[in-house]
């Protein structure tokens, strides 16, 4: 498996975890620092071969916390660099990605989701939508998240994360769950689409010819915080400005709207469809991009849709940042699985059946 | 068209990667295809099972079928535990070495062919799974074993491909066993 | 008329005008002139990238004109490994307290010294967490009176120091370990020539090297700096022993 994946024309059947792996070798991923937890090993397998093979850094790191500093240090150089961890590990690395969204280092975290709190289990779920857009490190600041739901949005948002990261000085999160880890689909690898971001003007090179430059979050004075928070917002700012990202399908006459991110999303799609074969008007809002979220849509949306409902494998979490866009302007409702895989197609068209008669 | 199917067995029958090879021939046929597999902590013995949703046109497949039009079970856990999930009109295509003859459905299509037996006659009792895809590939008529024998090219690893004639042979006795028999 | 030459002058790896913030007597402004001294010395200035911890040791970056990135505290191994590790040209050195050391950051410290990362970790050994107060930290001495050890550290509640030096010499991955003092002026020579082993150990590529150095804390302990120096060199060097604990280049001699 390790071997056969390069660049390619050709479609090749991947994993999730592999494609997001290679695809990161390919966006030019410099150094890779991990440690082992399902169902994202797959991640730290690969690279642990590739990265060696390619002459790049590789770190078996003796926990997630230092895996994620190590990300921090070699992206305070200028090098792409990333770590990949799920759920209850992430959990351990929020301190570092609150350092680093006001270190402005262009960190990528690849957090494969599975079922918490706490050890939890290993199947799949969304129960960290909170942790990713919300973030359990300290003060205000935010990640830029992507959602793939599907194995080739595994290997596209893989290269976005790279280029967004450097392009805004950000952390970045791909977000997927462990079924799109565990899943196979043909993918292609194309080349590394976007431009390379100069980072001269900033990234720690040893002070050659100029004074030291100091990457630091601490800010001794209160007016300094002050001043440096409305920079970062204003940043956070452009980022929903320029990056909002999402997929819409049937939604001008529909008179309900799923909303749905990941792998759910794929059983909202096929529900949509079966409910227009019924002349039920249902279209569906697929968030991209988690932060920037793309509440100003759905917001216009409101206007004319009836209904919203939200899709998620978790107790209902986007349904918040779903309610917020609506405003209270119609009512939102949540299709859930605690865990697990995603609600089934069935159960999805069942419920909105219901849903359309009230 | 969509059509998917599940490969279950028991840990070591090798059910994941019949699924795989079955997934590359659909990919090599230019279909789109989801594998995935089912969850468990176990490493070795439990059941396992993986998916697999072949689809025709552009779009994306859904996942977690309530149904299924085609289920391999290669054990009787699997057979029993999937029983209930077949389509109306779907197929159970069972190994009928480790699984008891019985039709307590009515509305399904049966296939008890003694795939591990057949294996064992060939040489190789982990020949099993990929037998079963011939079986499987002649009672859907949804793939063929040339397309097999190229997927299985792609799948094995460069230290397995030794085992690639054998492999082939095996699909070629699943693809050509005689169904009136299976069906019986 | 006679020609006056400059013999002792600030190094240029300070930065110019900068003044040190540390409290009077503190010892941590010898130890970053004796960085900043070596770092002229071996000409690494313009080719180092410096990782301050979190206690006093952060204010490092306002003093030495280097590259500096500031780590989460006890990470800060962590750090300079990544960095190390994607430019493995670059001189790298972590500037540490025993708290962000040996206490929250020990598993990383220890592992980076496991994995024999060509870093160099200089550490502060004052006994306490000097920013927070002078708090109860791994080093506190048995019967040392902190504000969380109030009738002076005991065993029952607290455990025993660590002696970190010697922890770090076991490690496989390390090249050099040494304690150093800062007590008199020979002691700060010698504190001086470690460091400077430490940064060639590096620069040749041969592992961790590591240096602890003990040091006051005047403000937390309640004393003159004499008084200070003076219980480095009576209760300290007793218990963690000044010396050289690893050095694989001896060997070669």
């Amino acid at each position: 498996m390790t071997e056969c994946l390069t660049k390619t024309s050709k479609k090749v059947l991947t994993k999730g975890n592999y494609a997001i792996a290679n695809a990161a070798v390919l966006a030019g991923c410099e150094c890779y620092f991990g440690y082992p937890i399902t169902p994202q090993s797959e991640i730290g397998e690969f690279m642990s071969g590739k990265m060696q093979e390619l002459k790049r850094a590789y770190v078996s790191a003796e926990s997630e916390l230092a895996a994620i500093n190590m990300v921090l240090g070699a992206c305070s150089t200028g090098a792409k660099a990333m770590t990949s961890s799920s759920s209850c590990a992430v959990a351990l690395m929020q301190e570092a990605l609150s350092y680093a969204a006001a270190d402005e280092l262009p960190v990528v975290l690849v957090s494969v989701m599975r079922a918490g709190p706490g050890l939890g289990n290993i199947y799949p779920s969304q129960g960290d939508y909170n942790q990713a857009t919300i973030g359990g490190g300290d003060g205000d600041y935010k990640l830029i998240v992507l959602a793939p739901a599907t194995v080739q949005e595994c290997v596209d948002l893989t290269y976005k994360a790279f280029y967004l990261a450097q392009k805004y000085k950000n952390p970045t999160v791909l977000l997927a769950d462990g079924l799109l880890g565990q899943m196979m689909e043909p993918v292609e690898f194309k080349e590394y689409p976007y431009p390379e971001v100069d980072n001269s003007d900033w990234a720690l090179t040893g002070a050659k010819g100029r004074p030291g430059r100091i990457i630091r979050s601490y800010a001794p004075l209160a007016d300094n915080q002050c001043e440096f928070l409305k920079k970062l917002h204003a940043k956070y700012k452009l980022i929903e400005e320029n990056e909002t990202e999402w997929e819409e399908i049937n939604t001008e006459d529909a008179d309900i709207i799923l909303v749905s991110f990941g792998s759910p999303a794929r059983n909202a799609k096929s529900a949509m469809k079966e409910c227009r074969k019924l002349g039920i008007k249902v279209g569906l809002l697929r968030p991209i991009t988690l932060f920037p979220f793309p509440s100003k849509r759905i917001s216009e949306l409101a206007d004319t849709a009836k209904k919203f409902i939200s899709v998620e494998i978790n107790m209902g979490q986007m349904i918040r940042d779903i309610k917020l866009a609506v405003n209270g302007k119609v009512p939102v409702e949540l299709i859930n699985r605690p865990v697990g895989n995603p609600p089934s197609v069935e159960e999805i068209v069942e419920r909105i059946k219901k849903e359309s008669e009230e | 068209m969509e059509k998917n199917f599940i490969i279950a067995g028991f840990g070591g029958q090798g059910v994941l990667l019949a699924g795989e090879v079955l997934a590359n021939a659909f990919m090599l046929d230019n279909k789109n295809v989801t594998w995935y597999p089912s969850y468990g902590a176990e490493m070795r013995g439990g059941t396992v099972n993986c998916e697999i949703v072949m689809n025709d046109s552009e779009d994306v497949s859904s996942v977690n079928k309530a149904e299924t039009d085609f289920i391999v079970a290669l054990n009787q856990a699997s057979f029993d535990r999937f029983l209930p999930k077949v389509k109306k009109g779907g197929w159970m295509i069972a190994n009928s070495s480790l699984v008891t003859e019985a039709k307590t459905r009515s509305d399904i299509n049966y296939m008890f062919v003694p795939m591990t037996k057949l294996a064992d006659d060939l040489g190789n009792t982990k020949m099993t799974n990929i037998l079963s895809l011939g079986v499987l590939a002649k009672a859907s008529g949804l793939t063929d074993p040339k397309l097999l024998e190229n997927a299985l090219d792609q799948v094995l690893p460069p230290h397995r491909k030794n085992l690639l004639p054998l492999n082939c042979k095996a699909l070629k006795i699943g693809y050509e066993y005689d169904l009136s028999l299976a069906r019986a | 008329m006679t020609t006056l030459t400059q013999t002792f002058k600030v190094p240029e790896s300070i930065k110019k005008g900068s003044k040190f913030s540390f409290c009077p007597g503190c010892d941590h402004g010898v130890a970053v002139r004796l960085v900043a001294e070596v770092l002229d010395e071996l000409n690494l200035r313009e080719n180092t990238i410096a990782v301050a911890s979190i206690g006093c040791s952060v204010t490092l970056y306002d003093f030495l004109e280097v590259d500096s990135l500031e780590a989460p505290h006890g990470r800060a191994l962590a750090e300079a490994t990544g960095i190390k590790r994607a430019r493995p040209d670059k001189f790298v050195f972590t500037y540490q307290g025993d708290g962000d050391f040996a206490s929250i950051g020990m598993a990383e410290s220890m592992h980076c010294a496991l994995r024999g990362e060509n870093v160099t970790a200089i550490c502060i050994n004052n006994t306490t967490y000097g920013m927070t107060g002078g708090q109860l930290g791994p080093t506190t001495l048995l019967g040392q009176v902190t504000t969380t050890s109030p009738t002076g550290r005991n065993v029952e509640y607290y455990g025993y120091p660590v002696k970190i030096a010697e922890h770090v010499a076991l490690c496989d991955g390390t090249a050099y370990s040494a304690r150093v003092s800062l007590d008199t002026v020979p002691n700060i020579k010698k504190a001086k020539a470690a460091i400077k082993k430490a940064c060639e150990i590096q620069l040749k590529g041969l592992g961790f090297s590591f240096v602890e150095i003990l040091s006051t804390c005047p403000t937390n302990w309640r004393m003159s700096p004499q008084q200070a120096h003076n219980r480095v060199r009576e209760e300290m060097m007793p218990v963690f022993k000044p010396g050289v604990y690893k050095d694989i280049t001896e060997k070669e001699l």
